[in-house]
């Protein structure tokens, strides 16, 4: 079997570690090999967080710079940071359009950059990028704190990963606290529709 | 979802974190305890205890500190019983002094002490490698490379421990304790033996006074000389070697996982001969001979110091003088740091005479940092240390006209983000608790300070330095930051929370009873949340001659969302027909909730990321910011 790389990017507080972990149990609940490697440095939230899932022969927990299949990241200068280094050439870039002004932006040190330079250095490495505002879906769910789900199902839905969305909620069944469940279900649900209707992309996607 | 770390199905295979992982290996191992403190990368092992002790009927506690932690479990050992110590790896420096009395005493139960390392120090003020400590101290230092030997090789830490009688390191990095993986399990075991303390080893009066206290180091350094005649034929060393190779690497513990992969990419798996090394003290020397005697060229791969690779380039001189040395001595890698993918890959490939590749994304790296911030750290939205800051500042610049004509001294934790922008005010920061001792020595050459100190901080070190502030006399002003937790490793209980690791409840001990029975005389508490009063508090103590305290007090605003879930707190929201777009709540604030709309050139709140705390709108000098139901 081919081996699965997907980099996870985000922000300190947006649930990427738990949305990387449903990725692995349901790999493992399948008989796969599965390494996460996870960077996350001191701070509780606003610090750049990132995740290496490999599912498959892989030893280490990093991937190498242009080997990830798929990157999702959950906010986009952060996505754009670890997409130029890990997404290989063709991969799908699933990106939310969110930003997260970090305390440069905010005391007036930096610009936020545009939307549309972020996207264009990180179409440098694949065309493949599909970028939507994952946030809003999570808030039109219930709870913007459910943006991790919608992200999930958008790359549930890619057919990036060797299983699918009901393998993935299957998980979510037994690790979810019921009373979060419908929340996220729903979340998730958004996230898959939201990455099938994203512009041309579908025809780039191995599998629906 | 049942926890997989107490399942028990022998056999099943489970994702765990390495961390996690040496929590499983524990419990097949039946430990009695385990201690500890919390510190990046460690604290997810401590975590796990405190999750499973209650249902596992072992003794679990957050210690004071760290040293508090070893001699805790130290002390059951003595008693027969099979305990764990995890901490990060400065925490071992703490705990450096009992770790040598245990090595030269010697353990009765199995004691298995973690240091998880941090090489490229993601969380911490330094890398240092610990491996060095147990090499002075005649201590075995496993390294496992995963998390299945992470779990398998604290059991076999465990049996090592009770077989030769010595305390064992197993040490992590972070790429190992923040590693998740397939990890099969094995069985859970309960000793049930009984507690007894041993005389016979243990006591002055009955195993007699010389025999207990002189020519100690004799007997640790024989059980090492045996433990590496053992590790010789150790299952936690591997070598794979047909004897056709000509090139050979010793990978040691995580670093085997990059040697493989770059074996894979070059498809030289056939072509260099790999041993696996799992005990990097003492060194199982006959398969290294082996090796040495075998090949060309030799890589050793570790993190960070080359521990392993000076050894081995003693034992080429009479096994094979001629072989070429590649690592970290030579300067084929990096004297420092954690190593990369990339870097193995490359060194390989020049042993093999092949091209290294080198990183195929540097150009557009470099493109993404230009156009992309850093995303400096700083603490959370609603955060009470960034009021206390802020009125701190204001305070030191009202009563010294200049923040600088003071030197600010922080600590270790969240509050040690202080010196980050927009905040900017902290001058130094070491270790814990070190804060207290240097302001006395600024303040007895002339120079006034302040000691900046998280409450955790204050109960894991500071006690004796504020005593010997005021037995001194010394002229110091000591802030707490206090939010009742040890937020930044993950809300941990410390002294003062009323509550035990498990949750149980107990005594809270009182942080201005501490200083004013040890002498201190000014002492006031006052919420951080309410800026102007904190503000007055902190200049009334810059006032104060002698030793004076102010405990900027607040629970940690993570902490109080955890809390209330799954209800969440009330933002607040700026009036754009108020707001003038001075900035001054981005400039001199700075929370990360706030943002500025540069269309409408207006403050903007992200009510996501806002934990309803208001001080911003105590900030705003227009009162344009109010909570969105009022």
């Amino acid at each position: 079997m081919k081996t699965t790389r997907v980099v996870i990017a985000g922000v300190g507080g947006q649930g990427t570690l738990l949305a990387t972990r449903l990725i692995a149990e349901t790999a493992i609940k399948q008989g796969l090999q599965v390494r996460i490697g996870e960077t996350y440095g001191m701070a509780q939230r606003g610090g750049p967080v990132m995740g290496h899932i490999q599912i498959g022969e892989a030893y280490s927990p990093q991937i190498r710079p242009g080997e990830a299949d798929a990157l999702l990241g959950f906010e986009i200068a952060e996505a754009t940071r670890r997409g130029v280094t890990y997404l290989k050439q063709g991969g799908l870039a699933i990106v939310n359009s969110k930003k997260l002004p970090p305390v440069e932006v905010i005391s007036g040190m930096r610009k936020y950059p545009e939307e549309g330079e972020l996207v264009k250095l990180l179409k440098k490495v694949s065309s493949k990028v599909a970028v939507f505002d994952a946030t809003k879906l999570a808030e039109k769910a219930g709870d913007p704190i459910a943006t991790n789900m919608v992200m999930l199902g958008a790359l549930a839905a890619s057919g990036v990963l060797p299983f699918g969305q009901d393998e993935i909620m299957a998980t979510m069944k037994e690790s979810i606290p019921t009373r979060f469940l419908e929340l996220n279900m729903k979340a998730f649900k958004l996230g898959a529709e939201a990455l099938k209707k994203s512009k041309g992309l579908l025809t780039f996607l191995p599998r629906a | 979802m049942s926890n997989p770390v107490t399942m028990d199905k022998p056999g099943e295979t489970v994702l765990l974190m390495g961390n996690e992982a040496i929590v499983r290996g524990a419990l097949e191992a039946g430990i009695r305890i385990a201690a500890s403190y919390p510190g990046t990368p460690a604290s997810e092992i401590g975590n796990t205890l405190a999750e499973i002790a209650k249902e596992t009927g072992i003794h679990f506690e957050w210690s004071t500190n760290e040293k508090v932690a070893f001699e805790v479990v130290y002390g059951a050992s003595m008693c027969n019983q099979r305990g764990l110590v995890p901490m990060k790896h400065v925490g071992l420096n703490v705990a450096l002094d009992i770790m040598e009395m245990a090595a030269l005493r010697g353990v009765k139960g199995g004691l298995v002490f973690v240091s998880a390392d941090d090489p490229s120090q993601h969380s911490s003020g330094q890398e240092q490698d610990q491996r060095w400590l147990a090499k002075q101290n005649c201590i075995p230092v496993l390294e496992p490379s995963d998390p299945q030997d992470a779990k398998d090789f604290t059991i076999h830490a465990f049996e090592l421990s009770e077989r030769h009688k010595q305390p064992v390191m197993l040490r992590t990095v972070t790429r190992v304790s923040h590693m998740r993986s397939n990890v099969k399990l094995g069985e859970l075991k309960k000793l049930n033996r009984e507690a007894k303390f041993d005389f016979e080893q243990f006591s002055y009066v009955v195993a007699g006074f010389d025999k207990m206290f002189y020519g100690r180091e004799k007997e640790a350094n024989e059980k090492i000389a045996r433990m590496m005649a053992e590790f010789d034929s150790s299952p936690l060393n591997k070598l794979v070697m047909t004897g056709k190779e000509k090139v050979g690497v010793i990978a040691t513990g995580q670093t085997y996982n990059y040697v493989m992969d770059a074996l894979v990419k070059l498809g030289a798996k056939e072509k260099v001969a790999v041993l696996k090394l799992g005990t990097s003290n003492p060194l199982p020397e006959g398969p290294i001979t082996k090796l040495l005697k075998g090949v060309n060229k030799i890589l050793v791969t570790e993190e960070p110091d080359p521990f392993v690779e000076l050894h081995v380039k003693a034992l080429a001189k009479d096994a094979n003088p001629k072989v070429e040395l590649y690592g970290r001595i030579g300067g084929k890698l990096p004297a420092e740091g954690e190593l990369m993918p990339y870097m193995v890959d490359g060194v390989i490939a020049e042993m093999l005479g092949q091209k290294p590749e080198g990183n195929p994304r540097a150009e557009v790296e470099k493109e993404a940092k230009d156009l992309i911030f850093g995303r400096m750290l700083t603490v959370c939205a609603g955060c009470p240390h960034r009021p206390s800051i802020y009125a701190l500042k204001r305070a030191v610049k009202a009563v010294k006209g200049d923040i600088h004509k003071v030197v600010m001294n922080g600590d270790i934790g969240c509050y040690g983000l202080a010196w980050a922008p927009p905040m900017s005010y902290e001058d130094t920061y070491f270790c814990m608790g070190a804060s207290l001792g240097v302001s006395q020595g600024m303040s007895q050459v002339g120079i006034d300070t302040i000691a900046w100190i998280g409450d955790g901080t204050f109960f894991h070190a500071a006690i004796p330095a504020l005593m010997n502030a005021v037995q001194t006399k010394t002229n110091i002003k000591v802030v707490v930051a206090d939010n009742g937790v040890t937020a930044m490793t993950g809300f941990q209980p410390n002294p003062q929370s009323g509550k035990m690791a498990t949750g149980e409840a107990t005594k809270s001990v009182s942080i201005e009873a501490i200083a004013k029975a040890v002498g201190v005389e000014h002492v006031e508490v006052t919420d951080a949340y309410d800026t102007k009063a904190t503000e007055a508090a902190f200049k009334r103590m810059l006032k104060t001659e002698g030793v004076a305290m102010v405990i900027s007090r607040r629970i940690c605003a993570t902490e109080a969302i955890r809390q209330m879930r799954p209800k969440r707190p009330v933002p607040y929201e700026v009036d754009e027909s108020k707001c003038v777009g001075c900035k001054l709540c981005l400039t001199t604030f700075g929370c990360p909730g706030l943002n500025f709309d540069e269309d409408k050139k207006k403050a903007s709140i992200d009510p996501t990321i806002c934990m309803g705390c208001g001080v911003c709108a105590q900030v705003c000098n227009v009162g344009c910011i109010h909570r969105r139901d009022e």
